[in-house]
């Protein structure tokens, strides 16, 4: 190259990059003018927009409630919102449902627990159109105060509880905002299953509801379901306090295993090691030997089975009952059965919204029951199963499908849902069942069902040391773990049966669910740990 | 040790007879007494006035034994015979066939086990009278196992209704010592039903239905058609015309059991049977007993003195 080309190389270079220059400069220009109008645009709308916020001090996030001061404001539940209230002006706490913005409105659906209520927020006098677009911006579960005028309305607003009112809001205040992303939503939770398949909306699946569990009881039916289950513990302790039971409470930590070596937990203890209760069957036993003739006891049950069913936790809640009987152990029964039907009655009688509101997302149908409640006697069943064309032996236990079967057998014939089932075969129960004296092949023990699942098994146990010596060696255990127990019916023990029932369990088939995590609020099984 | 011992001379045991009056003296206040007076004027009774009064409570034993006697005889004589054992039908012109006792096994199908148990389902306000006098009639026969249930459909049942099969049978925990099992529910049911062997059986529906399937069960069924015929007839009048129908049909069908029972002592004749419980039932049940013309009333005091109707009257209050 020579030195003049390349001097004109450069020349037309720094023509070039002048050129270059020159429009990166217009360029640039434009691109700052642009800017500079938008930003006088928005410095104008936002002059406009402050302007036109007449409403702005009736809404907005209220600062964290650290208890500041105390304001004597009384807040209406959501329950409560009837035309009775029609144009008062009241203040809701409550979460957001829902909410909807259409053009200068926004609906939004407040709920509380198990009621809901729609409350629509429109641009006019008292609202600013900055007030609707922050209501319509809030995330869904968030807590609000709303301050609105309760209105009566002409038509029945279906999707909500409240079907009668409507909110017209005032002021809006955000109290706890939630996260935009929730891990899953409500209404979904709340869908039955045939209809998520059929309209290809999303259901949740239990998994999900399980990990993200404080969402998940937040929904109508969980709400029901626990409310129900309230009620089952709360019934069972009035029927049996009214019957002259006492309430005792048994350790849970003991040295020996109770039912039997390989379905219990071992912790730690000191410089030994201890058990997990299996049952408080021990306990109660002793209570009586202890004289105080009638006892319950409620409290956690722990099973270190392995078994991954619909029905099978590793963590339950035991409603335990034990009693010392006059002359026959059917006494207890009746007792027994009795406080069952008390409770089937007080469910039927006052949880009825519950039991609803559940079948709206779980049909199923209603619980029957009879009372005086029907026993049969296992060789009766064992001839129902016969005839139905089950092949069995006369001392087999019955096996699950066998269960059910009878179950249904016996709810065709007698339309009952619940039932006992009498002298169980003495080979399949524990070494502390009483023998049958007529009959050396069968016990003094029952079985209680519910919709064809068994809920309570229990006996009449040996109270005499020395008959419990003999049964527990034949059934091959080593005395020195029980000896405690064989020693507290040598000093003078009175004839006693009892039983226990699983209130999860219970719950589970009175409201004709399948799967008995969806009555354990936060339910522990061989997977399962958290939350 | 003694020294020396001595015979006890005289028993130790002799009574002595310790006088208790130290100065006897003669009654100063009467005259001339034989000992009957005297031994009155003590307080003391004449054995012959204590063998009259033996006499006349003896007499008195057996007049009112005698009484009973008579009132047993005059319930008889007026009730008409309702023997219901088989080995006595003797109507029409088939030969009476001796039927024995009815075999259970061969009516309602084999025991595998299973207590045979009749599940009657039925509404606390339509109480079926009449499966309550088969019940007591079964009850004489067989060994009942007999039970109340309220169904959980029902809230409230009236006292009366839940002991209307009788006080519980002592061993009613032995299932298995019973041979036929009676379970009554209490249920919010239309009709009545009947459930027995859900596998091979449909219920049976209609209280006069289950009548005719418990009657069978007694073994005492009429033999010759024309006398089923008729108690058929009556136990569809009874049903339909009495129980269901207005005061017009109700007047017509008391008129023709009133002309039948001028014939016979009872609806078919000279037998007691199901027509008579089935129409009785109905006629108690709707409260006709009281202005029925005499010949039914007369019929309605002789099903009562047989006794099986005694649970029934309870019900009617």
């Amino acid at each position: 190259m020579t030195k003049e080309n390349v001097q004109g190389a450069g020349e037309d270079e720094q023509q070039a990059q002048s050129k270059k220059a020159l429009k990166k400069q217009q360029k640039e220009a434009e691109k700052a003018a642009k800017k500079a109008e938008k930003q006088a645009k928005l410095a104008a709308e936002q002059q406009e927009a402050d302007e036109d916020d007449f409403a702005k001090d009736r809404y907005g996030i209220s600062p964290m409630v650290q208890s500041q001061q105390k304001l004597d404001r009384a807040l209406v539940r959501v329950q409560d919102l009837t035309p009775e209230k029609a144009e008062q002006q009241i203040w809701v706490r409550a979460r957001i449902h829902t909410s909807r913005a259409k053009g200068k409105q926004c609906f939004l659906v407040l709920r509380h627990q198990q009621f809901t209520v729609q409350a629509l927020l429109a641009v006019g006098d008292r609202a600013s159109k900055q007030m609707v677009k922050f209501a319509a911006n809030l995330t869904k579960e968030s807590i609000i105060d709303v301050e609105a005028v309760v209105k009566k309305v002409e038509q029945k607003i279906e999707s909500c509880s409240q079907q009668d009112v409507e909110l017209h809001v005032e002021r809006i205040f955000v109290i706890s905002q939630s996260e935009a992303r929730l891990p899953l939503q409500l209404e979904d939770a709340v869908r039955p299953e045939g209809e998520g398949d059929e309209e290809g909306r999303a259901t949740v699946n239990q998994d999900t509801r399980l990990d993200n569990r404080v969402i998940d009881l937040r929904t109508t039916t969980s709400q029901a379901i626990f409310r129900l289950q309230s009620g089952v513990c709360q019934l069972f302790r009035d029927t049996l306090i009214n019957k002259g039971f006492v309430e005792i409470q048994t350790p849970k930590i003991i040295s020996a295993a109770s039912e039997g070596g390989a379905n219990v937990f071992t912790v730690s203890y000191f410089k030994t090691s201890a058990y997990l209760a299996q049952s408080p069957q021990l306990y109660k036993q002793m209570c009586i030997c202890a004289d105080f003739d009638k006892v319950f006891c409620v409290g956690p049950v722990f099973r270190a089975e392995d078994s991954n069913t619909h029905r099978h936790l590793t963590e339950f809640v035991g409603l335990d009952i034990e009693m010392a009987f006059n002359y026959h152990y059917h006494e207890v029964i009746d007792s027994i059965t009795d406080t069952m039907v008390q409770i089937f009655k007080g469910l039927r009688d006052r949880f009825q919204t519950e039991i609803q509101t559940v079948n709206k997302q779980y049909p199923s149908e209603p619980f029957k029951f009879l009372e005086p409640t029907l026993r049969l006697e296992y060789k009766e069943a064992v001839a129902m199963l016969k005839a139905a064309g089950v092949e069995m032996g006369d001392e087999e236990d019955l096996s699950t499908p066998n269960e059910k079967l009878l179950g249904r057998l016996v709810k065709e014939k007698y339309d009952t849902d619940f039932y006992v089932l009498d002298k169980y075969p003495l080979a399949v129960r524990p070494f502390y069942t009483m023998p049958d004296p007529n009959n050396t092949k069968y016990s003094n023990s029952y079985d209680m069902f519910m919709r064809g699942e068994e809920i309570l098994s229990g006996a009449q146990r040996v109270h005499d040391a020395q008959l419990l010596t003999e049964r527990a060696m034949h059934h091959g255990i080593d005395l020195e773990k029980i000896k405690a127990y064989i020693d507290s019916f040598r000093y003078g023990a009175p004839p006693h049966a009892g039983g226990g029932i699983g209130l999860e369990r219970v719950t589970m088939l009175y409201l004709g669910l399948h799967n008995v995590r969806q009555t354990s609020m936060f339910p522990r099984d061989p997977k399962r740990l958290t939350p | 040790m003694p020294m020396y011992k001595v015979k006890p001379v005289s028993p130790g045991d002799i009574k002595i007879d310790l006088p208790t009056c130290m100065y006897k003296l003669p009654n100063v206040h009467a005259q001339r007494m034989n000992c009957g007076e005297h031994a009155l004027q003590n307080g003391e009774v004449d054995p012959a006035l204590k063998a009259l009064e033996e006499r006349q409570d003896e007499v008195l034993r057996r007049l009112y034994e005698l009484k009973a006697t008579v009132d047993g005889l005059a319930k008889t004589v007026t009730t008409p015979d309702a023997d219901l054992d088989a080995s006595t039908l003797s109507r029409g012109p088939a030969e009476a066939v001796f039927r024995g006792t009815a075999d259970l096994d061969s009516l309602l199908g084999k025991d595998l086990g299973a207590l045979r148990d009749i599940v009657i389902n039925a509404n606390p306000g339509h109480p079926p009278l009449s499966l309550l006098v088969l019940h007591a009639l079964l009850c004489q026969r067989y060994q009942v196992l007999s039970s109340v249930h309220v169904h959980s459909s029902v809230s409230v049942v009236p006292p009366p209704l839940l002991s209307c099969l009788g006080p519980r049978h002592i061993d009613s925990y032995v299932r298995q010592r019973f041979q036929l099992g009676f379970t009554l529910i209490w249920k919010d049911v239309s009709e009545l039903q009947m459930k027995f062997n859900t596998q091979s059986m449909c219920p049976i529906e209609g209280e006069a239905n289950v009548a005719r399937f418990l009657f069978r069960l007694l073994s005492a069924e009429p033999q010759d058609p024309v006398t089923v015929t008729q108690m058929d007839s009556w136990i569809d009048t009874a049903v339909f015309q009495l129980a269901e129908g207005g005061s017009k049909e109700q007047a017509v069908t008391l008129r023709s059991l009133n002309s039948a029972l001028g014939r016979s002592p009872w609806l078919l004749g000279q037998e007691f049977s199901l027509a008579d419980i089935v129409c009785a039932c109905c006629v108690l049940r709707a409260g006709l007993n009281t202005s029925a013309a005499a010949n039914v009333q007369r019929w309605l005091e002789s099903c009562q003195n047989l006794g099986h109707f005694d649970c029934v009257y309870p019900l009617l209050q």
